[in-house]
Formats: C-alpha cells, structure tokens, sequence
C-alpha cells in the first residue's frame, strides 16, 4: 500500500513537471503559428478572426525576399567555407596527441566563448585596419568565423568514434592514404560533418551581431530586417505596443508569449512597405 | 642470419635479432624467429609478454629500434604496411561498417588497382572459399561472430598476401564457434599453403593449431619448438608452469652432470630431473616441475607421503589434490576407472612420478 503511493506520487511529480515543461517549450510555437492565421493587425491571441492574408503580403514582400535571399547566400557559403575548413581541422586536431593540437582547438572554439556582438566589433576593425571595406565577402568570412567551431567539434566527435584499426587494416590491403580518407574516414564521419554543417548553416542564417558590424549597406540580412521590426514605428505599432506593455505593467496579459517569435513571422513584417 | 627454407607456396619469414623499446621500456628484446614457408607459428604468452608488438612489427605499423624483418630473402623494413601485401586478420575483424561483404573483400584488390571483371571474379571465389557466397550483399553488423571472421579472413586473403597475420583470432568467439573456426582456418591455412603467424594467450589454441609455437614473456623468446617439445620438454621454467599445469616442488640437488640432477624433495623422495635451463651444482636449492598426469597414487613404499585433500571426477581423468609432509600442495591426475572410488579425504598415499625421465629442475632464485 505504502509502495503504491511512493510510485503513484512519484509518478504525479514527474509527470507534472513534463506537461509543464512540455507547454512552455511548445506553447510559443504553437502560438506564433495560430497568431500568423490572424485577421486582425495586431498579434493579440486568441485573434480576433482568421484569414491568410498576411501570406498574401509576405508574397509581395520584395524587402523580405531580398533580405532572406542574402541570409540564404551568406549562410550557403559561410556553411561551404565552414566545412571545408572546419574538417580539415577536425582532422588535424583528432589525430594529434601534441599540446599545439590542444591550443588549435582551444583557438577554434573561441568564437562561441567571445561575444558575438565583441567579436563582430573587432573584425570590422581589423578590416577596416587591412583597408578592406565592408562587403558580402567580409561578411561571408565573420560568419565562417563563428561556423567554424560546430564543424570541427562534430568533425572530432565523429573521429573520435572512428576505429583506428580500420585505417590500420586499410593501409595493410594496400590502399594509401588518400584512398584510405577517400573510402572509409570520409563516409564514416560524413553524419559528423554533415549534423555540424547544419548547426552551422542555422547559426549562420541566424546571424545579427556579426551581420550588424560586417555587412554593407546593400547587404541586408533577414535576421537584421526582422529585428527591426521591433523599432520600426510605422507599421509595428502591434509589436511596440507589446514591448510598451511588459514593460510597464504585467496587466496586458494576452499577447506576450508570441512576441518571441515575431521577428520571423511573415505577419509582422509585411506592414513595413 | 640463420639459415632459412624458401620452399614452394607460402613464403619465409625470418625475426632477424628485433628489439623494440617504447621509450625506456623494452618490449621485444632480440628476437629470433625463423618461420619456414607454409608453416602456422603461433606467439604465445600472457597479456604485455610483447607478442602484439611483434606482430605489429612484423605487420609494419610499428618500426623496430633494432633488427631486421626479412620476407622471403627480401628486407622489408623501409617498407610501410601497404607495400608489404601481408594479410591480416584484426582481434576485433575490423570489418568496414558501411561496406557489404564483397564491398569489404573486394576492398584490398581495388585499392591496388585490380579490374573490376576479374576482382568481382576474386570476391565471389574467395567468399566460396570461407561459405559466405549467399551472404556478399550484407553488411557487417548483420553477421554473426563467426561469419565476420571469415569475411575477414576473406578480405585478408584477396590482397594474396605473401604471409598472413592473425591477431587474437578466436578471442571474440563463444567456445563452440571457436573449435569451429580452428578447424576451418587451419583447413584454409593447409589448403593455400600460406605462411601464417597468429597471436594468442590462449595455450590450448596454440598447441591445437600451430606447426610451432613460440613462447614469449616479458619481451623475450623463451622457447619456440613444436607443440609436444615445448609440452615434454620445456626450456625454462615460465614456459613450464605457463603451457600446462605443473607441480612446483622445492628440493635441494645431490648431485648433478650436464643436462641432469638428482634432487631431494622437500617433501621426501629423490627424483631424476632434466635441467634444460643449466646445469645445478650439488648442494643447490631448486625447484622440479612435473605436471600432474606424470605423478600417480600408490600405497607402497615409494615417493614420499602425503594426506589426500580433495578428489575431483573429471570424466575422463580424476584430479587428487594431496599434500606433502612439507605442506605443498600437489595435484595428481590420473585416468579414471569406472567403478573406481575417490580416494577419501585425509587418507594417507604415496606419491611418485608415473614414469623416469619427466621431472624437470630449475634452480630457485
């Protein structure tokens, strides 16, 4: 009898503390979905009425094209570059057993320690200092810059699953060393490579403070556009309207959980024409 | 360089004088090893005696501080593993987790740059060869034990390599499997005739498959004879105590010439023994190793007196374990008789050896 209540509380504990966890991860998603169906111009919830209209704007939205269109080059390349180099270190460093390898490391991993918003500051410096004026390659090298460090932390966790025996075992049926990477290292660390490719083609597209410094003025970037919707006057009075009223007091309670998410949202955007 | 036999088939290996050090510690120490062709020489000894790094010496991955590796009159030391077309067969198979089978046995040939009509012709041969023709387009990981080891043996033999190497082979295999595989790769050994060289701390699987068998501890080559040589008559005291069970009995010697002593037991009794690893001076404190099945019972008047312990039934043999007035314990094993009792625990016996000429002196140190 004891037993049962011992499992049934303990079971009443876990399982509230799941459906809480569980509705405050998924409650903002979900939100920002149904708020994106609204009618109305504001990103109250539950929305007044629902309509797909504000699609209808995001297709017209040439701004918004334009800016997701740089994020997608930028993040394609920067994802490219990281790649390439990142494994090409990973490999490096995996295979090493010297101190200098252990530093390399430390070194390649130090943009995700640094704040991006200092780091984006310095680069544009040392740019302008090298005489380089801010352009989509600058960009595309700060973003590669803090890629990077997925890639190779992936690149060496993958190589550090893989059975130094294999290579042994391919080296002894004749097969150099190109041949050995080109048939059994690569396709055996390619689920490593690719999983850290894509964190860095997310971070990348993500991207704001090192977009910020190192972009040019033609260059605008999804992420920066979205942002500033939140500054935006004209057409955001939706968006101000709730940052006015967390601000002041906790009375407005209806509308905060979505203005997390508001950034991306096609709705919010369209009004800035 | 000793003298060695190129005959027709496999391939010679002489261990020329090898001594590797890892820094300071030595792990091979002037090794000599002579392998004829088509022979199967197993290195034999406890886990660090330095038989994986031989063989990882002799496979090329790890270059040697002194000595030569010589391959049918060729030096091969310069050469780095994937010139020296030696097959290999890894403790854990090392099989190519994202290549079927033929994938995995084709891998060698086309490394080497082998046409792809007559190196599909070599897979499908060799996967006859070991009976895994139906099994070519499966992954590894959907192999049992023993059929991994034959893809690797398999992918081993597709480089026709001028030696083979065998690491552990049997240590992943459940004991049925293990008989098995013995057999099996003994069969294919004897059918290709290839020089084979195979690691292992297992002593039964040494002595059941090898041709010879050398027996190493801490770096150095203690014995390296036929599977009966070095179980009648082993060279030192190691290999003594390590291949088979032995009786160490302590004594002092009463007299000794070359190669023979005469030896007081501790226990009582004079024995005869063989002293391979020197000569004993008179006087001298030793110790004679016999194995149990070259002791027996008696109630007479010979060897000396002991108390019965325990008696084990071992099916075909039963196993007394005795002990002597100076209380060493002793095993004695002798063939079973049906309808025989055990001797009762604490009755008195006599304990001799079964035969002159098995009891082996090592002086005490």
């Amino acid at each position: 009898m004891r037993r049962d209540w011992d499992s049934f509380s303990f079971h009443l504990a876990i399982g509230i503390v799941a459906v809480l966890a569980l509705v405050l991860l998924v409650a903002p998603t979900a939100i920002v979905i149904i708020v994106s169906f609204t009618s109305g111009f504001s990103l109250r919830f539950p929305p007044p009425g629902y309509s797909l209209r504000w699609y209808g704007e995001l297709w017209d939205a040439w701004q918004l094209h334009f800016a997701a269109m740089n994020s997608l080059k930028v993040a394609a390349a920067a994802t490219g570059l990281s790649i390439l180099l990142g494994t090409a270190a990973g490999l490096g460093i995996a295979r090493s057993q010297r101190a200098s390898a252990k530093m390399l490391d430390s070194l390649f991993m130090s943009p995700l320690v640094l704040p991006a918003l200092a780091f984006g500051l310095s680069a544009l410096m040392f740019f302008s200092a090298l005489g380089m004026p801010v352009s989509p390659l600058t960009l595309i090298i700060g973003h590669t810059v803090v890629c990077v460090p997925y890639v190779v932390r992936n690149t060496v966790a993958a190589l550090s699953q893989l059975d130094p025996t294999l290579l042994e075992c391919s080296a002894s049926l004749g097969a150099d060393k190109v041949y050995t990477f080109r048939r059994i290292t690569l396709p055996l660390i390619r689920p490593g490579i690719l999983a850290g490719g894509f964190i860095a083609f997310m971070s990348s597209f993500d991207n704001v403070p090192v977009s910020l410094f190192l972009r040019d003025a033609a260059t605008d970037m999804l992420p920066i556009r979205s942002s500033a919707i939140r500054w935006c006057a004209c057409p955001m009075w939706c968006a101000t309207r709730w940052r006015r009223c967390r601000s002041s007091t906790r009375r407005c309670s209806n509308a905060p959980q979505a203005s997390g998410r508001t950034r991306s949202t096609p709705s919010a955007a369209s009004p800035c024409r | 360089m000793q003298k060695r036999d190129t005959g027709e088939g496999g391939r010679s290996l002489v261990v020329d004088a090898v001594t590797h050090r890892y820094g300071a510690s030595v792990a091979v120490e002037n090794i000599n090893l002579d392998i004829r062709s088509g022979e199967l020489v197993a290195l034999l000894g406890p886990s660090g005696c330095g038989k994986t790094t031989l063989l990882r010496i002799i496979a090329g991955f790890v270059r040697q501080t002194e000595g030569r590796i010589i391959l049918s009159d060729e030096v091969v030391d310069d050469l780095g593993p994937k010139r020296r077309r030696i097959g290999i067969v890894f403790q854990n198979y090392a099989l190519f987790p994202h290549m079927s089978v033929a994938e995995n046995v084709a891998y060698g040939p086309a490394a080497l740059g082998m046409g792809k009509a007559e190196r599909e012709a070599e897979v499908r041969r060799l996967l006859e060869l070991v009976k895994l023709g139906h099994l070519a387009d499966r992954l590894p990981r959907q192999l049992s034990g023993g059929q991994q080891q034959r893809v690797a043996l398999a992918r081993a033999l597709a480089i026709k390599p001028r030696i083979l190497l065998l690491d552990e082979p049997f240590a992943a295999l459940d004991k049925n499997l293990r008989l098995d595989m013995q057999i099996e790769i003994k069969r294919l050994q004897r059918l290709s005739g290839i020089t084979t060289v195979m690691v292992t701390h297992d002593q039964e699987e040494a002595l059941s498959m090898a041709d010879r068998v050398a027996v190493l501890s801490q770096g150095r080559l203690e014995q390296f004879a036929s599977p009966t040589e070095i179980y009648d008559r082993p060279q030192s005291l190691f290999v003594n105590t390590f291949v088979g069970s032995a009786n160490q009995l302590n004594g002092i010697v009463v007299s000794a010439d070359a190669g023979r002593a005469t030896v007081r037991l501790d226990a009582g009794a004079e024995v005869v023994a063989r002293t391979p690893a020197g000569t004993l001076a008179a006087g001298q404190r030793c110790l004679v190793c016999l194995r149990p099945e070259h002791l027996e019972l008696g109630d007479g008047a010979d060897g000396f007196a002991a108390v019965v312990e325990m008696g084990l039934p071992l099916g075909p043999t039963v196993v007394h374990e005795v002990r002597g007035a100076d209380g060493a314990g002793i095993k004695v094993s002798e063939p079973r008789r049906a309808g025989v009792a055990l001797r009762e625990t604490g009755a008195p016996v006599r304990v001799r050896p079964a035969a002159p000429d098995l009891a082996t002196a090592y002086s005490a140190s």
